[in-house]
């Protein structure tokens, strides 16, 4: 299970959860890569176990949610126009 | 002639050392928050600044902490004796910057110390940088903290350096605000996004200390010229690999590349000069990265801004202050001296005036809300020159007993601010609108003269003579201060 956290413009309690979003991630794993930043399609759920991999959550300005939510990445994506 | 200055960090650094304002750190440390922690701690308590030399993960890079976050080295910056007072510090600059630009000097690259390593194609990978986690909550690595973005205009020959932050998103992108009115926001959103065209950039971190300072300040001149003025001669610059700008050959890390006009990505929040994480996670400009060059063993300079004092307070109080000063003389207004407290995060101007006509408070205000260097702040204290202007006892003193509430305060209510700003609401920060105020504790004209309240001070209230006697036999009389 890797872990990923992500921030949201909103209050917590609106995530919508199981519906696909589009989104940025940061990937934790330790090393000279950590915090790199992706965005992604995935799915979201509040059950920490549901989806493969650690999510967690931080409101707008850094806040972090304690308890870790799961999430299933369907696709990365690239948002930097082909050949820049 | 040359002033006395240094021409890159490394012999800043050995200034720092003798004078004890620099501590040498052998200890690894963590680029993940630790090395942000210690820099964060050492602004608070007014520390001396920090040369990391190992880093976690990074064998081949070291890192100056807290360049300039106290007065005594931005004396040292101008060459000067470490407790030289604020005024003298400032009185050097105004003197140095007084008179023609001096343009760059272009030195060749096999010269030039920042081309000793360059990295392009796959190798010019941001993480192969030791970008630091600044504060727990950043939304990335803010790899440029004390740096320059240098720019030059889609159709004139300006070039402008700006110290606009920038986080590493990617390995190959960076990402930062880049505000609709500075000088670069002016030049590329509207110059190179209505033609979709991007613009080439070169991120110059860790320049020696006049430079940054010049980046920094809010000067109408080209920032290369006016650290040529700094310096007392040319700044010395040499061409970049991947296109026609040029930065300063003695810088320690280059990041080149293009801005790309109609994308945007997600930036912030970030620990902010006002002390706070303010302006949301939001899309900003995006910087794609072509090419890396550095000096071997390159030294990263780390700035870390939270609550006072850190560069982002120091040095820009200093300069904007400094530049309202010479506006408002260069429109005749007889000023005394202008101060931007570093405490207020530089939202509060203390102006100094000979009060000769009325409302000469308000005309103060209204100039420098109405300048370039208006959206910074939003406080202006106007007092007459009985006060000493960096005296926070008697600016303090001057506001509680000069200034009316009712007619003393004069309040704008659409000025331009910016999104960093905590006070003004969610709505006010996104379109960069800020209310402004002005205090004025000067006495008004028409009040006769046997009215005027009489200040009652040491050096107001008694003769010349009794004064005199009393400083000099004041160790005499057994007191030690
Ligand atoms: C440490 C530090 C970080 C700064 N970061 C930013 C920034 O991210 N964006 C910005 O617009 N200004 C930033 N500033 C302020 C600019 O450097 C300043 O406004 C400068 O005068 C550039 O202005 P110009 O656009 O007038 O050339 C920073 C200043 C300092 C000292």
């Amino acid at each position: 299970m890797a872990a990923y956290d992500t921030f949201i413009a909103k209050e917590f309690k609106d995530v919508q959860e199981d519906e696909e979003m589009l989104t940025v991630i940061r990937d934790l794993t330790p090393g000279k890569a950590k915090y790199r930043s992706t965005y992604a399609k995935i799915r979201v759920s509040k059950d920490p176990k549901k989806y493969p991999e650690t999510l967690w959550v931080r409101l707008g300005r850094g806040q972090l949610i304690e308890t870790p939510c799961s999430m299933q990445i369907m696709e990365f994506v690239d948002v930097i126009p082909k050949g820049m | 002639m040359a002033y006395k200055y240094y021409k890159d960090n490394r012999a800043y650094i050995e200034a720092l050392k003798k004078t004890g304002d620099l501590v040498v750190v052998n200890d690894e440390v963590d680029w993940d928050l630790e090395m942000g922690a210690i820099v964060r701690r050492m602004c608070e308590r007014k520390s001396p600044a920090a040369h990391f030399k190992k880093i976690k993960d990074y064998p081949d890079f070291e890192a100056l902490g807290a360049p300039m976050a106290t007065h005594r080295r931005l004396a040292i910056a101008f060459g000067l004796d470490p407790a030289t007072p604020i005024p003298q510090i400032s009185a050097e600059y105004l003197k140095r910057t007084t008179g023609s630009p001096v343009k760059p000097k272009i030195i060749d690259r096999k010269d030039a110390p920042c081309k000793e390593i360059v990295w392009s194609g796959e190798d010019a990978n941001l993480f192969n940088l030791p970008a630091p986690m600044v504060h727990d909550g950043d939304g990335g690595r803010y790899i440029c903290t004390w740096h320059f973005v240098v720019a030059k205009d889609y159709d004139t020959d300006f070039v402008n350096w700006g110290m606009y932050r920038q986080m590493a998103f990617d390995e190959k992108t960076m990402v930062g605000p880049v505000l609709a009115f500075s000088d670069m926001g002016k030049m590329f959103y509207n110059k190179y996004v209505p033609r979709n065209l991007p613009m080439p950039f070169a991120t110059v971190i860790s320049p020696d200390p006049l430079s940054a300072i010049a980046s920094s300040a809010p000067s109408p001149l080209p920032e290369a010229e006016f650290t040529g003025m700094l310096m007392g001669e040319p700044v010395e610059v040499v061409k970049c690999e991947t296109c026609d700008l040029y930065v300063p050959a003695h810088a320690e890390i280059i990041i080149e590349g293009v801005v790309l006009p109609n994308v945007m990505i997600d930036e912030s929040p970030f620990g902010e000069y006002t002390g706070y994480r303010t302006s949301p996670r939001e899309k900003r400009t995006v910087y794609r990265v072509k090419a890396i060059t550095m000096r071997k063993k390159s030294i990263l300079a780390v700035s870390n801004m939270g609550v006072p004092t850190d560069e982002g307070q120091l040095l820009r109080s200093f300069s904007l202050g400094l530049e309202m000063e010479r506006m408002l003389k260069d429109q005749g207004i007889p000023v005394t001296g202008v101060y931007m407290l570093p405490e207020s995060t530089h939202h509060l101007v203390v102006v100094g005036v000979k009060p000769i006509y009325a409302n000469i408070a308000t005309q103060i205000g209204q100039l420098v809300f109405g300048s370039k260097l208006g959206p910074w702040f939003h406080l202006v204290v106007v007092v007459d020159d009985t006060t000493d202007i960096y005296n926070k006892d008697e600016i303090i003193h001057a506001l509680s007993t000069k200034c009316n509430p009712a007619t003393g305060i004069r309040i704008t209510e659409h000025g331009v601010g910016t999104p960093l700003n905590p006070f003004v609401s969610p709505e006010q920060r996104k379109y960069g609108a800020a209310p402004k105020v002005i205090f004025d504790c000067t006495f008004p004209l028409n009040w006769p003269a046997s009215e005027l309240p009489v200040k009652v001070a040491f050096n107001s209230v008694y003769p010349k003579e009794i004064q005199e006697k009393v400083l000099s036999k004041w160790n005499q009389y057994g007191f030690k201060d």
